[in-house]
């Protein structure tokens, strides 16, 4: 059994490195004795037989209508996959494609595949650029990373990833980030939004391990390195002025 | 003396006893507060004073290479006679810049040299650029570098294009920058447009690319400007509209024969008639080493070895030129990553072990390092202690003890190993 696990256009959707966090997956699961592979898909026929989980990353504005284009190619597995409960984590532009669509200041839109509630629209504050800070929705994790994003995220109300602590989210007073739908999470979260949150990114892997029969538990080196990551975590929230979140 | 001529004197007092202040408080230190006073008090000197270099003003910026590229330029400019000022590395924005100007500026402000060759902050350039003419402005490349501050490649791009814009005679481009390129076709009519490039062999010799954030689709076309033809460890041959020369570079790396050529293209485009290709070729060949870029130093009885990366595109040169089997490597990344997200698309396998992990961000750092699948032995926040701890551990089994470092940390190191005067 191997994970195959696939970052979509990581050529245009790798601003931030958030397509890296296919590699963490593949890594941690290596760490757990389970063989896994990234597989980069530019074009439909870089398509493997198997898609254990799915990565998406953060663009930049210029390439949103080439990455649609390229993601359109692959409607109809993403709806499958969503529906079929396969986990996709999509972050910044990328969750924003996912979106019913993107809209710019100029009026103008970009339409989006709808896997996704909700939609982008213009942050009349410009573009943020901070650490973020979420409590988690259900679980009451604290999830860190950091944001940079120029758009505000409407219509995600009823299901959010999580309450914003320290940052803007989704912005718009709305005080939620993210947006969850199945196994499909959206998020301003970027970089290694899964090295960084550890508890999520076992969460995805003990979901694909479910769906291929298989056990799932966090290996010995895991352990090490998230010791890394929890060092990590402490200075961001620090940083960001919520010291009293759980990190 | 021309009216207005003594305008600037006191400001310029006023900078010398900042700047007097601040030997006293850190001896041997650069610093840019005399420079933020300066600015403060005078808020056109640093304008007028770069307008008026009777041979004009070269700017160099880009993402990453543009302090070697200034440097060789110079070089090149100087053994061709001419005068040149010129900024220390470390003070390529605005305050920097005026201290920079005002360690050489006579009481009433005026800086001696024939030209002025100025390695610019792509962030800051577009502000200091306004309102000042340069003959030349030469751009290295648009890379993808502190997310933070620079969002992503459009706004680079953008910000390169103001300075470009103030170029009265030549934008100076590389050709294989997609970024770079399309910028160069919106250059003025009057403007001419220089370019540099790599050959395709050049191109296929760098597994991972050279780091653009796009890169050109085709090669530059010999004749249509001045390309690396190759790089071969500290040589390099370059083609010139028909002729090859082989030229020196301080260190090996195919970028540092990127940044010889950009200097080359940028010195024969400013001289003129008055350039020679072979003074260029042997001003090129006698660099010394760079400080903290691939640089080798005796420290403490030993040789140590600094790598300095600066952006992923560097990173990834330069953890790649590392020699492979070395085993004693310290890695620090400090303040100025405020978020190092950006890093990870890069890959440090090749390193396979790191001894120590240092720096203000050392958790970030060792957490990237270890999903590359790098083991760490430590890690060690207090980068005096890991510096100390690193040099008084025995000599390594094989290969020269590393230190690889942001410009952050390789400024703390610096200061925490008394090297000074390096840049």
């Amino acid at each position: 059994m191997t994970f195959t696990i696939i970052t979509l256009v990581p050529s245009l959707q790798n601003t931030n490195g958030d397509a890296e966090n296919a590699a963490v997956l593949a890594r941690r699961a290596a760490w757990a004795g389970i063989d896994a592979r990234v597989v980069a898909v530019e074009a439909r026929a870089d398509l493997p037989d198997r898609v254990d989980a799915v990565v998406l990353g953060s663009g930049s504005d210029a390439s949103l209508e080439r990455s649609r284009d390229l993601l359109l190619e692959l409607h109809d597995e993403l709806r499958r996959w969503g529906t079929e409960g396969v986990p996709i984590l999509a972050v910044g532009t990328g969750w924003e494609l996912l979106s019913w669509g993107i809209e710019h200041p100029d009026g103008s839109s970009i339409e989006g595949l709808g896997i996704l509630p909700g939609r982008a629209v213009p942050r009349p504050g410009g573009r943020v650029t901070d650490d973020l800070v979420v409590t988690e929705l259900g679980t009451g994790r604290t999830l860190v990373g950091f944001e940079n994003h120029a758009r505000d995220y409407v219509g995600a109300e009823a299901s959010p990833l999580g309450r914003v602590r320290a940052g803007h989210g989704n912005g718009r007073g709305s005080g939620q980030e993210g947006v969850v739908m199945g196994e499909v999470i959206g998020t301003h979260l970027h970089g290694p939004v899964l090295a960084k949150n550890p508890e999520l990114a076992d969460r995805i892997l003990a979901t694909m391990a479910e769906r291929a029969g298989v056990a799932y538990e966090a290996g010995e080196r895991a352990r090490v390195v998230d010791g890394y990551a929890d060092v990590a975590r402490r200075a961001q929230l620090t940083a960001a002025g919520v010291q009293d979140a759980v990190a | 003396m021309p009216a207005g001529a003594l305008r600037y004197a006191p400001a310029i007092l006023v900078g010398r006893l900042t700047r007097f202040a601040a030997r006293l408080r850190k001896p041997g230190g650069g610093s840019a507060v005399p420079g933020l006073v300066v600015n403060r008090i005078a808020p056109n000197y640093l304008k007028r004073t770069l307008s008026g270099f009777p041979q004009g003003l070269v700017v160099v910026s880009g993402s990453s290479g543009k302090s070697t590229t200034t440097k060789m330029l110079v070089a090149i400019l100087r053994a061709h006679h001419v005068d040149v000022f010129t900024n220390p590395s470390t003070a390529n924005i605005s305050q920097g810049l005026t201290s920079a100007l005002l360690e050489r500026a006579d009481w009433r402000g005026r800086v001696p040299g024939e030209m002025a060759v100025l390695e610019m902050d792509e962030g800051h350039g577009a502000l200091v650029m306004q309102g000042v003419d340069a003959r030349a402005v030469a751009l290295m490349n648009v890379m993808v570098d502190q997310i933070d501050r620079f969002h992503d490649s459009e706004m680079v791009a953008g910000m390169l294009e103001r300075i470009a814009a103030r170029a009265l005679e030549t934008v100076v481009v590389n050709a294989d920058d997609a970024y770079l390129e399309r910028l160069a076709l919106k250059v003025g009519p009057d403007v001419a447009v220089r370019r540099f490039g790599v050959s395709e062999a050049v191109l296929a010799a760098a597994p991972r690319g050279l780091g653009h954030a796009q890169t050109a689709a085709g090669r530059l076309q010999a004749g249509d400007g001045v390309r690396l033809e190759r790089v071969d460890g500290r040589s390099a041959v370059i083609e010139d509209h028909g002729t090859v020369v082989a030229v020196g570079l301080p260190a090996r790396g195919i970028h540092y024969g990127v940044d010889a050529t950009a200097a080359y293209t940028t010195a024969k485009a400013v001289l003129g008639d008055r350039f020679d290709r072979q003074t260029a070729a042997d001003a090129l060949g006698a660099i010394p080493a760079v400080f903290g870029r691939g640089e080798r130093v005796l420290v403490r009885g030993q040789e140590v070895d600094f790598v300095l990366v600066q952006n992923p595109a560097s990173y990834q040169l330069n953890v790649d030129s590392i020699e492979p089997g070395t085993t004693d490597v310290l890695f620090a990344i400090g303040s100025d990553v405020r978020d190092p997200s950006y890093f990870w698309p890069t890959d440090a396998s090749s390193l396979g072990r790191v001894a120590i992990v240092s720096g203000s961000k050392a958790a970030e750092a060792a957490l990237m390092l270890a999903y590359d699948g790098v083991e760490i032995d430590r890690v060690e926040p207090d980068l005096g202690r890991a510096l100390d701890d690193f040099l008084a551990a025995p000599a390594p089994a094989s290969g020269t003890k590393t230190i690889v470092f942001s410009a952050d940390s390789m400024r703390r190191t610096r200061a925490h190993l008394g090297l000074t005067g390096a840049e």
